[in-house]
Parts: C-alpha cells; sequence; structure tokens
C-alpha cells in the first residue's frame, strides 16, 4: 500500500512541475519568442490549402508573430465550437465566423472591437460593398475574408436546344421553365434553402426580409415569395433536398439554370460531368432591380487574447488585405477580393479575362447587398428558413406562411 | 480477505473513496453536473449563457416549450419513433438471435453482419443510406420498382421521411440486442426445452412456455435500452439529412429540436428545458416498463 501511496505521490509531482513548466512556457511577447495567434477555420479542400500557404507566407514574412491556423470542421462547425469555447473560456485568438452572430458575442462579452488594431486606412480599403457588415454599434467587429455572391449558373448545351437566351430577369426564368418542362426538362434547380434567392428578390423590391421590423405580409414580400412558390408549385423549379446544393441536380444535365452562391465555382469547374458545357451570369433582376446576396464568413477578434495576440491578429489581416494576398485568396478559391484595389486592379482584369466564368460574380458586386447586423439574426433566420422548407413540401402557402412568420419576427428580431 | 472482515473505519472509508475516486470525479464531472446545470439552467428566463449571469428566473422556458409548435412535432415524431422503432427491433433481433442459436455453423459469420452497423460510425452510415434511398439509381426504389412500386422520394418527401429513418434505426439497432439476445439463449438450460419435447410441447409451444418467459429479464433489459436509444436519436437525423431535420421538419426528434435550439438559435434556456423535459419522460418511462416486467415475472413465478 505505501508504495502506491508512494508512487501515487510521484506521479502527482510529476504532474504539477509538468503543468507549471506549461504554464511558463505559454506565449509571451518575449524578445526571442513569436507571440502565438491561434485562428480557428472552416476551410477544407483547395481553401484549406490556399489559406495554409498564406499563414505559412505570413509567418515568413516576420519575426514578431506566428499565426497557427487549424480547422475545424465546417463553418457551422467553427460557429458550434467558438459558442462552446466561449463558456470555457478557451477561445482562440481569432476565428472564422459570420458577422451576423457579432451582436450575439457582444452580448456575451467575449470578442473585441479590431479598430484600435488596425489603421483607418487599412480598414478603408476594404470594398464599400462589404463595409456595411464589418461594423455594430459603431465599431469594427468583423474583417470579410471568404465573401461570395449569389449568380445564376446556365447549361450552355440544354439553352442552345431550347432556344433560350440567358435570363435577365425571374420572369424570363419562370418562362424558360415552362418552356424547358414541355420538353421533359427543369427550369432551375435551387439549393436546399431558398433563403438567399428571397433575400435578393426582397431586397430588389425595396423591403429588406431583413431588418427589425420586417414587413413581411406586405405586397412586396408576398409578390417576392410567389416567384419562388410559382415556379415550384409549377414543377418548373426544384430544390436540392438532401443534396444540399443545386448544383447535383444542374449536373444531371436536364435542368437549364442553378441559383448559387459564386463560392461553388471552384468546386463545380472540378466536378464537372463529362460533355457538359455551363456559364455563369448575374442573377436576375425583379422589379427591374438586380440586388443579389452577398453571403460568406468574416474574421473576428476574441477579448481574451493578450494584447500582443490582438495586435498579431491585426498584422495578419492587414496582410490578408493586401492587394497581392487578396488577389491569390481570390483566384484559388473562387472567393470575391476584398479591396477595390484588387478588384479594379490590371491584375484581377486579366484574370477575369482569362477565366470568363469568374466574371459574373465580379459583375454583380456593386449591385450587391448584405443583411443588416441583427440581434436575434439566427433564431430569426432559422424562422425563414423552415417557412421556406415549408413552402418547398407544398405544406403552406406564402400567404400563410408569411403570416406566421410576421408574428414569430416580433419575437425574434423586433422586440429584441 | 482480512479487508473484507475488517470493520469499516475512518481510515478505511477514506482509502475505499480514494479507489473510487476516479469514477466519481469522472462521473459526477460529466454526468452529474450537468444534469444539475441543466435542470437549473431550465429555469433561467433571464440569462447571458457566456457570462453565466441569471437575472430572472422562472418557469418561462417550460411554458415557450408548452406553446412551441416545433416541439410538439418533435415530440410526435419521437414518441412515433418508439412506438414503432422499438418492438420492431426487439423482435427483429429476437427472431434473427433464435434463428442463429439454431445454426450454429453460419452463426459466427452472420454475427459478424448484423453486429457491423453498431461499430461503423453514424455518419457513414447515414452516408450509405442517403444512398439507397435516392430516388434515382437508389436500391430500395430499385427493388420496390421490381414489384411496380412507382419510386418514392424517401429523403425529400415529408410523408415519407420519418419512415425512412425509422428503417435506419432499426437497422442499426439489431446488432447489439441480437448478441444481448443469443446471450440469453446460451444462459437457458437445454434440459428445460428437452423436457418439454418430451412431454410434447411442439415448436410454438416450448418458446412460449419455456423460452420466452425464461428470457425474459435479457428483454427487460432490451426493451429498456432500446427505449433510450429510440428517445435519443439524434445523428442518424443529422447524417441522413445533411444536417437538417428532413424536408419541413419530418424528422425532428427530441434531441434535434435541443441542438436545433442551443447551436442554431441560441436559445439555451430552452434548450435546456427541452433536454429536462425528455429526461422526466425516459425516466417515467423506464419505470413503469421496468415495474411492469417487474410485476410479469412475479405472475410467471419468477424471483
Amino acid at each position: 500500500m505505501k508504495r502506491f501511496f508512494r508512487l501515487c505521490l510521484s506521479l502527482g509531482a510529476l504532474l504539477l512541475i509538468g503543468t507549471l513548466s506549461a504554464c511558463a512556457s505559454q506565449p509571451s511577447s518575449t524578445a526571442h519568442q513569436r507571440t502565438t495567434v491561434t485562428f480557428w477555420h472552416g476551410t477544407s479542400g483547395a481553401s484549406q490549402q490556399t489559406l495554409n500557404q498564406m499563414i505559412k507566407d505570413f509567418n515568413n514574412s516576420q519575426s514578431t508573430y506566428k499565426v497557427v491556423g487549424s480547422s475545424q470542421g465546417d463553418f457551422a462547425n467553427v460557429q458550434q465550437k467558438i459558442t462552446a469555447a466561449a463558456k470555457s473560456h478557451t477561445l482562440p485568438t481569432m476565428a472564422q465566423t459570420t458577422y451576423t452572430n457579432v451582436p450575439n458575442y457582444v452580448r456575451g462579452g467575449f470578442v473585441t472591437p479590431i479598430d484600435p488594431y488596425l489603421s483607418k486606412q487599412t480598414l478603408g480599403k476594404i470594398d464599400p460593398s462589404f463595409q456595411s457588415a464589418t461594423r455594430y454599434q459603431g465599431k469594427t467587429y468583423a474583417l470579410p475574408f471568404s465573401k461570395s455572391i449569389r449568380v445564376l449558373y446556365y447549361n450552355r448545351d440544354l439553352l442552345k436546344k431550347t432556344n433560350t437566351k440567358v435570363p435577365q430577369t425571374w420572369s424570363d426564368v419562370a418562362k424558360a421553365g415552362n418552356r424547358a418542362k414541355a420538353q421533359g426538362l427543369t427550369g432551375m434547380a435551387f439549393d436546399q434553402s431558398l433563403s438567399s434567392e428571397l433575400d435578393s428578390l426582397a431586397q430588389a423590391t425595396g423591403t429588406p426580409l431583413y431588418q427589425h421590423h420586417p414587413k413581411l405580409t406586405s405586397p412586396e414580400i408576398t409578390g417576392a415569395t410567389h416567384v419562388l412558390y410559382d415556379m415550384l408549385q409549377a414543377k418548373t423549379a426544384t430544390t436540392a433536398g438532401t443534396d444540399g446544393f443545386g448544383n447535383v441536380t444542374f449536373f444531371k444535365g436536364k435542368t437549364l439554370f442553378y441559383s448559387g452562391s459564386s463560392a461553388a465555382l471552384s468546386i463545380m469547374q472540378a466536378s464537372t460531368p463529362k460533355g457538359l458545357h455551363w456559364g455563369t451570369a448575374p442573377q436576375p433582376s425583379y422589379q427591374g432591380k438586380h440586388r443579389p446576396a452577398i453571403a460568406g464568413n468574416d474574421l473576428v477578434l476574441f477579448r481574451s487574447a493578450s494584447k500582443a495576440q490582438r495586435k498579431g491578429a491585426a498584422a495578419f489581416m492587414q496582410f490578408l488585405l493586401a492587394k497581392k494576398q487578396t488577389l491569390k485568396w481570390a483566384k484559388a478559391t473562387g472567393y470575391l477580393p476584398l479591396t477595390t484595389t484588387a478588384l479594379k486592379s490590371q491584375n484581377y482584369q486579366e484574370y477575369l479575362k482569362q477565366h470568363p466564368l469568374a466574371k459574373a460574380a465580379a459583375q454583380s458586386l456593386p449591385d450587391g447587398f448584405l443583411d443588416p447586423t441583427l440581434v436575434g439574426y439566427t433564431q430569426y433566420q432559422a424562422d425563414v428558413n423552415q417557412m421556406l422548407d415549408q413552402l418547398s413540401s407544398g405544406q403552406t402557402t406564402p400567404e400563410k406562411g408569411l403570416a406566421k412568420l410576421q408574428q414569430q419576427a416580433k419575437t425574434d428580431v423586433s422586440n429584441q | 480477505m482480512l479487508m473484507l472482515n475488517a470493520k469499516p473505519t475512518v481510515k478505511s472509508t477514506l482509502k475505499a473513496l480514494l479507489y473510487l475516486a476516479p469514477f466519481l470525479i469522472i462521473t459526477g464531472t460529466f454526468t452529474v453536473w450537468p444534469l444539475i446545470h441543466a435542470f437549473l439552467m431550465s429555469t433561467y428566463t433571464h440569462y447571458n449563457y457566456y457570462t453565466n449571469k441569471v437575472s430572472a428566473l422562472g418557469w418561462g422556458n417550460f411554458s415557450t416549450l408548452w406553446h412551441d409548435p416545433n416541439f410538439h412535432l418533435a415530440c410526435h415524431n419521437t414518441f412515433l419513433l418508439v412506438v414503432i422503432v422499438m418492438p420492431a427491433t426487439v423482435a427483429l433481433s429476437l427472431l434473427i438471435a433464435l434463428g442463429l442459436n439454431r445454426s450454429r455453423r453460419v452463426a459466427g459469420f452472420f454475427r459478424a453482419i448484423y453486429f457491423l452497423p453498431f461499430v461503423t460510425s453514424t455518419v457513414a452510415v447515414g452516408l450509405v443510406w442517403n444512398w439507397l434511398f435516392r430516388l434515382d439509381g437508389g436500391l430500395v426504389n430499385h427493388f420496390l420498382g421490381l414489384f411496380g412500386v412507382k419510386a418514392i422520394d424517401w429523403l425529400n418527401d415529408p410523408h415519407y421521411a420519418l419512415a425512412a429513418l425509422m428503417v435506419v434505426c432499426v437497422w442499426q439497432g439489431l446488432g447489439v440486442n441480437i448478441i444481448l439476445f443469443l446471450a440469453g439463449l446460451n444462459n437457458i438450460n437445454q434440459r428445460y426445452e428437452v423436457i418439454a419435447t418430451i412431454d410434447g410441447a411442439n415448436p410454438w409451444q416450448r418458446f412460449t412456455n419455456v423460452t420466452w418467459p425464461l428470457l425474459m429479464p435479457i428483454t427487460v433489459l432490451i426493451v429498456v435500452n432500446t427505449s433510450i436509444t429510440n428517445f435519443k436519436v439524434f445523428d442518424q437525423v443529422y447524417a441522413l439529412f445533411q444536417g437538417s431535420a428532413g424536408p419541413d421538419n419530418a424528422d425532428l426528434t427530441l434531441m434535434y429540436y435541443l441542438y436545433q435550439k442551443f447551436y442554431m438559435e441560441n436559445q439555451f434556456t430552452v434548450a435546456a428545458a427541452s433536454g429536462v423535459v425528455l429526461f422526466l419522460v425516459v425516466g417515467v418511462l423506464t419505470m413503469l416498463t421496468v415495474a411492469y416486467y417487474q410485476h410479469r415475472q412475479h405472475q410467471l413465478g419468477g424471483d
């Protein structure tokens, strides 16, 4: 027994020493030691490889900071990890998440503004299309990073076969769908969720879907919802269901169009079936206006990070906004360049000439919009998605669904 | 041996506690404390989850659940799942176990096959079933087509999506239950059956009068275990429907509801309240089942 106790005692002592030495070796900003900046992201595949390379380049470009990136799975996984880590006080220095989460994070008191660490000049470089989403309560919390916009993918072969032009408006899409149906084809493939499409259509009417007091039963939003609902009812459009994204249906070669994110571009290029030819165009307009929704993820800085770490994260953010880096990121992943200089640069224009498929997204950007940063956004979004889910399965009508959503919006966003 | 006969002293009790410490610490930290915390959290009506600041207490979260049609739907789906999947799993695994018990030569092979789903990751299982249930080229529809049944969009039609989930749950539950039933069957003394045969009992009579009553203890375990498993279905839904609760929430289970509220809608206290409801329902039903079987066993003359 004595032996056992002695063993326990020595093991305990060893553990204690180990812990103490680990504490002592925590990153500190001494002259010889680099400050470690931990960075959680949700990229995978080609994007992850590019990001890893960029992190490596940043680490090699200076000797003060060391960024350690780690993929947490997909974007939803990162957000779940943040929720858990905020509670257990184990947050990294910075993470990739959507700006719409910022109100929750501010309420939780674990996110910190970036303004003190990034110059106005640097923040000013961000393209105006992304600017609105960076700020909340007068402070900059989210730096745009992996940004995409809704575009229209079309099947060149089927358009030729059905003698259809690339549609300019949603009513062109509906008409083309009717013609296609007569030939045993489908007009449009949507993603599992129709929320980006409805968001874009509502924005075009001047009555945004996401706002503090949404007017969901207005003729504008009802009309916008009918655009999608009527096509689904007429079976000239389908939703992706468990496929998740509409490109799966689109690539079966029996659908004229796919309304999707420009971020799908690189994946689609890599998985195009043999003999299928497709192109991209800006999303169709509605009531004479073209307002495609901008989506994607941003970077946030956590309060638990030390001052040195925050400065390191800011230095890395500044590095990512440099023309060379944001162009490299955009070209490799299909996301949009983040600064006006990069977007207008000759380098990028040349690239678009050589890669016409990427043109639609870049062209659409000036018309694009971002949902406002609202308290209760995530819950409201879940209710919007549920309503759209019921619409696509024919369980409700736009009128009934929107009336119910209007009630839910009161508790979700209006009374917050 | 000395230890066993020794009278408990403060020292010996402390020693015993020391031995038990690893178990107590782990269970306390990961089971008991979260349970208490969930109970507490379900009563917080104004609560900042991140800063742990509680501003108001009450039953508001339970009243939210009471009025939430999604929670009703989740309860409805979960009860259907338990009521249909549990008996189906138990009956099928008993049938297969009886078969395997008879032909011992192939038993090892089939045992491995039936046990595979239990040890395979649910995500992989979900993906495979996703392919099997596909509208175009799915094996299930191909098979039904042989009998002239029109192809069904199992995973995207709200009328069939819950049935698809049930099939996966039954299939996944078989493995471990077959093993348990086989263990139960092996424990039955062969002599009872021999005597029954001598008495002229036919196979059905032998099953109802000898095997089934003697299997009662293991059956209770399996029924309770399978019910609890099916009350907690989550990952099958997540994997089968690519991170959604099926078309028009057709496969929204109580666990999925909890996940949705917690991680997707950040309604932490409502999620905790739904967890408490789930805990109470499972607890009460388990106790009722055990009480009923004890009563039956008593009637059958067991101990």
